[in-house]
């Protein structure tokens, strides 16, 4: 594999659970992270479910104490997963005995995906706004005085990827990706390409998300895409998604890196795609145009036919639409065949930005475990799903390469083609 | 694998506040203008900084055809849909049913989403004394809020407008990476072209700070020049006296192509984008160090990717925003890769005159770069009277200097830490090379 791009290091935090491990066993047992919303009191909430982290303590989750005044919720939540990756990697290790750390740094790259801005940051200027009552001049003069001087750089989307750097010392490529729903995925995808086209030789990559603020429950519910009542994907009785938080990262190096450095080698990207159905801010195509594409591009991508594909990891958001899409471009392009497929959502809830990462990790400890996770909630699958083959019950892969899909707002689709076995 | 394409500048657009469209920004360029005003968006004068270059007299109705669309416009989208149409066709082509799928969409977009608007809404709404009233929250939140407003708050509208607007069903990436966003946005544009993944691209950034809540986080980071009684000469880049940079709002478009298809049909090639550095300073937030570590491995990433040497650039478009550190610290940076050359290189600031785009800094100085090239003219630094020995570089302060230029760059360098360089060749050099 030239140019060959492995994994050699991952690490995520979820709703299911604290680490890789932890969350691949609750998805294995069935077992969902999606709660009432606590963070907050959501009690009498038309809408209350929310995938949060569980005891959640930024000081146990980053180290540097006086990191946790310039970043927000979110920020800890990705540093944290980035921070299981690297250790994972062994790459620091590898750095501190190298003569030259200082090349190694600048052809190392940082990817991430971001949820971008968030409505619960503009809440610090509610009391201005409240005091100030409509008299502009006066906001402006009660905003100097209440809000902290820090706000702006407190809220930067790209906060994870400045601070991953100034922790590390790493100094490459870098790109922070904002395209909701897609966002962990690409991260994943354009490290490739500069690992590709020869810019790095190693790539911090990550995506996080902590999708279920505040205002998210209601503001998801006003269009329609919420479910009162879980996340059931691919089933006839699903009505909505569940929003989430959480992160996912990875450490990718080239073959040639990883090799020289005699690194553990968990598995392999091997191609990716990224297309847009240019169907409006909020919409989806339905028959799934969007997703077949993608897969068809990821396969191409990967120099992989459909019948190579040993398990996939379906974006299975909940969505009436959006899963209905996704069965119809499965049985399209894979046919009758009964290559399995399972997704997570159902257990993490929809992490966003985070969730094309999150859901690489899991789809690569399926592969490599030879095991995949039913839908534990999957009760009757849905007379529009049909063909797919998804259970409630675990399934074994039929090789070891895998297909993660990923989709969002602005009509975009992505998969990532991965394999356990370099 | 088949040779990298090369990649050709055939459509350019942009909105800024020297102009609403290509050809008034360059006229503004040229004449020394300055598009620094006192805020007139709404009123500024509680904040200690009360000036900014806004965008003038760019009407939604007059912009979008589509009535439908008007529901999910922003300001911002609203910049980045009138400069990509500007590019689009200016470029002479366009996404068909048969060309869609490689038609690809790269942006760079800003980090404001909610409007100053909603948020008053919301406050009289759910947080009458300034707290949030959760139960009320919990019962009326998802009637307070509609569809297009839901739709105009996500940081993916702009892209979706656009792919909707030109059918564009190719690749697609939305970046945001500050200051940096629409310098990288162009990168890696310019790899997509190069692989194959697309034939066309349409590539930018855009972006609008210029509201109460953006000028106040400014405000607060004390980022900003405060020189509210002398608008026109607050942005002076590489002056001793500057103070913080002046916020700008706009958004600059290219239509990136394949060079071979591009000759084929007969195109206008302004330039080719030849190269990009991209790196992280990993320093401070703000900041990069004096020493320009960061910038300068973007500056050699950018050269070696273009396969140019530090002695074939003839002008350098700076980030240059008129705070106290980036312009040393650029400055140095300059030092450190072209050596005793830098001081025969022309290094000049367009923010001197349009002020900081911040995410659509780095698309619209990348466009003047492509200008630059085509009017054989570098652009000046406006403002810079009073030297500062730590920045002697030769910044085109006297005004625009014509002069041949065949290779040319563009840094932008974001908060965060995340450095884009571009390097642009004249059509000349590239098919020289090319031969």
């Amino acid at each position: 594999m030239q140019n060959g791009v492995v994994i050699t290091g991952f690490g995520c935090l979820t709703a299911s659970g604290a680490d890789a491990t932890a969350t691949w066993e609750a998805v294995l047992s069935g077992e969902s992270g999606i709660r009432e919303a606590a963070t907050w009191d959501s009690s009498g909430w038309p809408w209350p479910l929310a995938g949060e982290i569980k005891d959640y303590s930024p000081r146990d989750l980053v180290s540097d104490r006086k990191l946790l005044k310039f970043i927000t919720r979110q920020d800890v939540i990705g540093l944290n997963a980035v921070t299981q990756a690297v250790t994972h990697s062994g790459i620091i290790e590898h750095r501190d005995e190298l003569a030259d750390p200082t090349s190694f740094n600048d052809r190392t790259g940082v990817f991430v995906g971001s949820p971008a801005t968030k409505h619960r940051y503009q809440h610090d200027f509610l009391s201005p706004l409240a005091d100030s009552a409509g008299d502009s001049r006066e906001f402006g003069v009660r905003a100097m005085e209440d809000v902290h001087p820090m706000w702006l750089l407190r809220t930067l989307p790209n906060n994870v990827l400045a601070y991953v750097g100034i922790q590390y010392g790493f100094k490459g490529a870098n790109a922070n990706i904002t395209a909701h729903g897609v966002s962990g995925s690409q991260a994943i995808a354009e490290a490739c390409r500069y690992l590709r086209d020869g810019a790095i030789d190693q790539a911090i990559v990550v995506g996080y998300d902590s999708a279920s603020e505040l205002e998210a429950l209601p503001y998801y519910a006003s269009v329609g895409l919420l479910s009162s009542r879980g996340l059931r994907p691919f089933d006839r009785s699903r009505d909505g998604t569940g929003v989430g938080e959480g992160a996912g990262a990875l450490v990718l190096e080239t073959q040639d890196a990883a090799e020289r450095r005699g690194a553990k080698i968990y598995g392999g990207v091997l191609g990716s795609s990224v297309v847009a159905e240019a169907a409006g801010v909020l919409s989806v195509r339905e028959g799934g145009e969007g997703v077949s594409r993608a897969i068809r591009l990821a396969l191409e991508d990967s120099e992989m036919r459909p019948d190579d594909i040993g398990m996939i990891s379906a974006h299975a958001n909940g969505s009436r639409v959006s899963d209905a899409g996704e069965a119809q471009a499965f049985t399209e392009i894979f046919g009758a065949s009964s290559i399995p497929v399972t997704g997570f959502k159902w257990s993490l809830a929809h992490t966003i930005a985070a969730s094309g990462a999150i859901e690489s990790i899991l789809a690569l400890l399926c592969l490599a475990n030879g095991r995949v996770p039913g839908i534990a909630n999957l009760e009757e699958l849905s007379p529009e799903c049909r063909g797919v083959s998804v259970s409630a019950s675990e399934q074994k892969p039929r090789s070891s390469v895998g297909l993660v899909v990923s989709r969002a707002f602005a009509g975009l689709n992505s998969c990532i083609v991965l394999s356990s076995h370099v | 694998m088949t040779e990298p394409r090369t990649v050709a500048v055939t459509g350019v657009g942009m909105v800024t506040p020297l102009g609403n469209d290509v050809e008034s920004t360059w006229n503004a360029i040229l004449s020394g203008e300055s598009g620094v005003r006192e805020i007139a968006g709404f009123d500024a004068t509680g904040f200690p900084t009360r000036i900014a270059a806004e965008v003038k007299d760019l009407r939604a109705e007059e912009t979008i055809e589509d009535r439908k669309s008007l529901k999910y416009i922003t300001p911002f989208s609203l910049f980045a849909l009138a400069a990509a149409e500007e590019a689009v066709r200016d470029a002479g082509v366009r996404p068909t049913s048969a060309t869609a799928e490689r038609w690809g969409l790269v942006s760079g977009s800003g980090m404001m989403t909610t409007e100053f608007d909603f948020l008053q809404r919301f406050q009289r709404e759910f947080a009458v004394d300034g707290q949030i009233d959760l139960v009320r929250l919990g019962a009326e939140g998802a009637r307070f809020i509609s569809s297009p407003e839901f739709a105009r708050h996500q940081a993916v509208a702009g892209q979706a407008l656009l792919h909707k607007r030109y059918d564009i069903r190719g690749y697609s990436a939305n970046l945001h990476t500050a200051c940096a966003s629409g310098g990288q946005a162009l990168g890696l544009a310019m790899r997509v072209v190069r692989s194959g993944q697309a034939d066309f691209v349409l590539a930018g950034g855009y972006d609008t700070m210029i509201n109460p809540i953006g000028l106040a986080g400014f405000c607060l980071l004390g980022a900003i020049s405060a020189d509210n009684d002398r608008p026109s000469s607050a942005s002076r880049p590489f002056d001793l006296t500057r103070n913080g940079f002046v916020l700008g709002e706009g958004a600059g478009f290219m239509v990136l192509e394949d060079w071979q298809r591009a000759r084929e049909r007969g195109a206008k090639i302004y330039a080719e984008l030849a190269g990009e550095g991209n790196s992280l300073s990993s320093y401070r937030i703000t900041d990069s160090p004096p020493s320009g570590d960061g910038p300068i491995q973007a500056i050699r990433g950018a050269l070696a990717d273009a396969g140019e040497t530090f002695d074939s650039i003839d002008y350098l478009n700076a980030h240059g925003t008129s705070t106290p550190m980036n312009d040393l610290s650029e400055t140095n940076a300059i030092k450190a890769v072209f050596g005793d050359r830098a001081y025969d290189l022309a290094v000049s600031s367009t923010k001197s005159q349009m002020g900081h785009l911040i995410a659509a800094a780095g698309a619209v100085e990348g466009i003047i770069c492509a200008l630059a090239i085509q009017h054989s003219t570098a652009p000046m630094t406006a403002n810079l009277g009073t030297p500062d020995e730590a920045c002697d570089l030769d910044y085109v302060s006297e005004g625009c200097r014509p002069m041949q230029i065949d290779a040319a760059l563009s840094n932008s360098f974001g908060f965060g830490g995340s450095n884009s360089c571009l390097v642009f060749r004249s059509p000349q050099r590239a098919e020289d090379r090319g031969r």
